[in-house]
């Protein structure tokens, strides 16, 4: 084995990582604010991936495909906003007995909901969107022109993510709310609304990476199940509830799915994640980066 | 009549086993009236039964809400399809089925313990998590171990009666059902019972007052997954082809949608759930996926309105004619 080719394994490996990053910084954040696990998160980035697919196919036209992740960003930041609160917010209420088994079920719901609706509006037919950029070249590696601007498109999400976080009075408020829901209050800050806007974030996080994705994957009802399998193998061994972790931890993922199907077996391609994550789960219970859980 | 029951029966017993005995009639006798069809279509509806009854001991009274249920299920048909194969041509002789659904039951009671073992320390999310980690796992296991499972193509196996008429698989379905009732019933009502129910409402006062919080929670995974290994077994040889499709998350949906649609937490609540939906969703085959929207906007409406469910209802409808109330649940 050659130094190109292993560099061109780990470029690749590190590429597919920064691709499933946005997605399992989306779980994550969802989790770190609600101390919830989104169930239907992949059904969000379906729905990206399907205003991404209008837009580029029936409005604006393929040039200015770069619309389409504010587009979609906005319209599922809104409806996510809608859901928390007529959804969601009565297990803050004292309404549910357990906040985390109200969340699943009703996650778990709207999974069933949105992917139904999506076959019945959209049809079981494979969508494929028309190409953002040639193909193109990454040091050794020769990369596909939408992976490339997958890439380019989620570092740059993330920058904005990051910027949002630090330096506005909502960012520091969601930090707060991070760290202790409680606290937060006596500051003044309310949390009712504040949810709904770390939901819909969330929710619209999922969907822009759902319409920088939509010419990588293919889009139809089910293109949510692999980007959601990912996110959460991601999100457990990064540790629930760190962002950094979960960046880390989809780099390296990437990574393992790369060097692993090149040197054992392309076969168990997707096990690596659950073999990692199981192994992860019983030698470091948090996940690498992840803090204790405190009980209420 | 006290001294008839006398021998050891309470009156929710004595309930019980009225209100199944009932049950059990009325279900042994529809074939008669039923179409094949229709046979088969409540046949199933039993497998789902076990599921969600089995589950709900799981989810609802022990609070360990796993999302591996239906990849038990799996694993019990599997074990026992692969032992049939494999075994029969290892040892030279027929491996008759009496033996294999057994040992597909005992195989997902075994991986229940081993994963009841391993989320032992873990809470809420990130058991459920892990259950759907290990879902996911096997699946993928099933469709890249093709040698030995035949993963996508799908493993065909033996048939419990060689017929094609779904009456006598009907009755097998409805036994195993009455008997997993049955014992999740002697469970809820016995002090394992009560141990599992103050392991769901509180953890550490469990522990305080001398609950083996460990053994009780192993306990419920072995049970509930051998439960839903059986129903797969059962399953396994009726339909006769096995595939990884059902080990996808949205066999676990449904099993939750039925759970919830009944009433979770409540005895008879989710076997009234599974047969509901099942029956209602190939009545209305022609509209495959109106219907699953249609039961995910009457879970949330359930779920944000009654969380009692249809037994709920039922049962509040029954006690407005004092002579019939229904049975208890907790």
């Amino acid at each position: 084995m050659d130094l190109t080719s292993f560099t061109q394994y780990v470029l690749s490996g590190l590429v597919i990582g920064v691709i499933y990053a946005l997605m399992a910084v989306s779980i994550t954040f969802v989790h770190g604010m609600m101390k919830i696990v989104n169930w239907s998160m992949g059904e969000f980035y379906m729905i990206g991936c399907f205003v991404q697919y209008l837009l580029v196919t029936r409005f604006v036209g393929p040039d200015l495909w770069v619309l389409g992740i504010p587009v979609a960003f906005c319209l599922v930041f809104l409806f996510g906003m809608g859901i928390q609160r007529y959804l969601l917010r009565p297990m803050f209420m004292g309404e549910a007995e357990r906040l985390d088994e109200y969340a699943t079920i009703i996650t778990i719901t709207l999974m069933v909901l949105f992917r139904n609706l999506a076959i019945i509006i959209g049809g079981p037919y494979q969508y494929s969107v028309p190409d953002y950029f040639p193909p193109t070249d990454l040091g050794p590696l020769p990369i596909s022109g939408n992976r490339f601007m997958a890439l380019v498109g989620t570092v740059l999400i993330l920058g904005v993510f990051y910027f949002v976080m630090k330096k506005t009075w909502a960012g520091r408020a969601l930090q707060g709310m991070s760290q202790n829901r409680i606290g937060i209050q006596t500051a003044g800050i309310n949390v009712r609304r504040l949810d709904e806007i770390a939901f819909g974030i969330g929710v619209g996080l999922a969907a822009a990476a759902g319409a920088l994705l939509a010419p990588v994957f293919l889009v139809w009802a089910e293109s949510g199940s692999v980007p959601t399998m990912k996110g959460f193998e991601i999100i457990v061994i990064g540790g629930l509830g760190s962002i950094p972790g979960s960046i880390i931890a989809a780099l390296l993922l990437g990574l393992i799915e790369s060097l692993g199907s090149v040197y054992i077996s392309s076969v168990y391609r997707d096990l690596f994640g659950f073999v990692f994550l199981i192994l992860i789960l019983v030698f470091r219970p948090n996940g690498l980066f992840g803090e204790r859980e405190r009980l209420a | 009549m006290t001294l008839l029951w006398g021998l050891g029966m309470n009156k929710s017993r004595r309930q019980f086993f009225m209100t199944i005995g009932v049950l059990a009639v009325i279900a042994a006798l529809l074939p008669l009236e039923l179409g094949e069809f229709y046979v088969h279509v409540v046949a199933i509806g039993f497998f789902y039964v076990m599921l969600a009854v089995s589950w709900n001991l799981l989810a609802g009274y022990a609070g360990q809400l796993s999302l591996a249920h239906h990849a038990f299920a799996a694993v019990g048909g599997y074990g026992s399809a692969l032992l049939l194969q494999y075994g029969s041509e290892a040892l030279k002789i027929d491996i008759p089925l009496w033996i294999c659904i057994p040992f597909g039951a005992f195989v997902a009671g075994l991986v229940g313990y081993g994963l009841g073992s391993v989320c032992l320390n873990m809470r809420r999310i990130y058991l459920a998590v892990t259950t759907w980690a290990f879902a996911e796992s096997f699946r993928l296991w099933v469709i890249s171990e093709y040698e030995i499972t035949r993963g996508d193509l799908g493993l065909s196996t033996e048939l419990i009666f060689d017929t094609s008429d779904p009456t006598p698989f009907y009755y097998v379905f409805l036994a195993g059902t009455i008997f997993c009732l049955w014992v999740v019933f002697e469970i809820i009502r016995s002090p394992a019972g009560f141990y599992l129910r103050a392991l769901r409402d509180d953890e550490e006062a469990a522990q305080a007052m001398g609950v083996d919080t460990v053994r009780w929670k192993r306990f419920a995974f072995t049970v509930s997954s051998a439960m839903a290994g059986f129903a797969g077994t059962l399953q396994a040889h009726y339909i006769g082809l096995l595939t990884p499709t059902p080990i996808k998350f949205n066999e676990m949906a449904i099993i939750l949608i039925m759970v919830i649609a009944g009433g979770l937490r409540s005895f008879w609540g989710p076997a009234l759930g599974a047969m509901f939906i099942q029956v209602v969703s190939e009545a209305l085959r022609d509209y495959s996926e109106y219907r699953m929207v249609l039961f995910a906007v009457m879970v949330i409406i359930i779920m944000r309105v009654y969380r009692e469910g249809l037994f709920g209802m039922l049962r509040d409808g029954m006690a407005k004619l004092p002579s019939l109330s229904a049975s208890g649940s907790t």
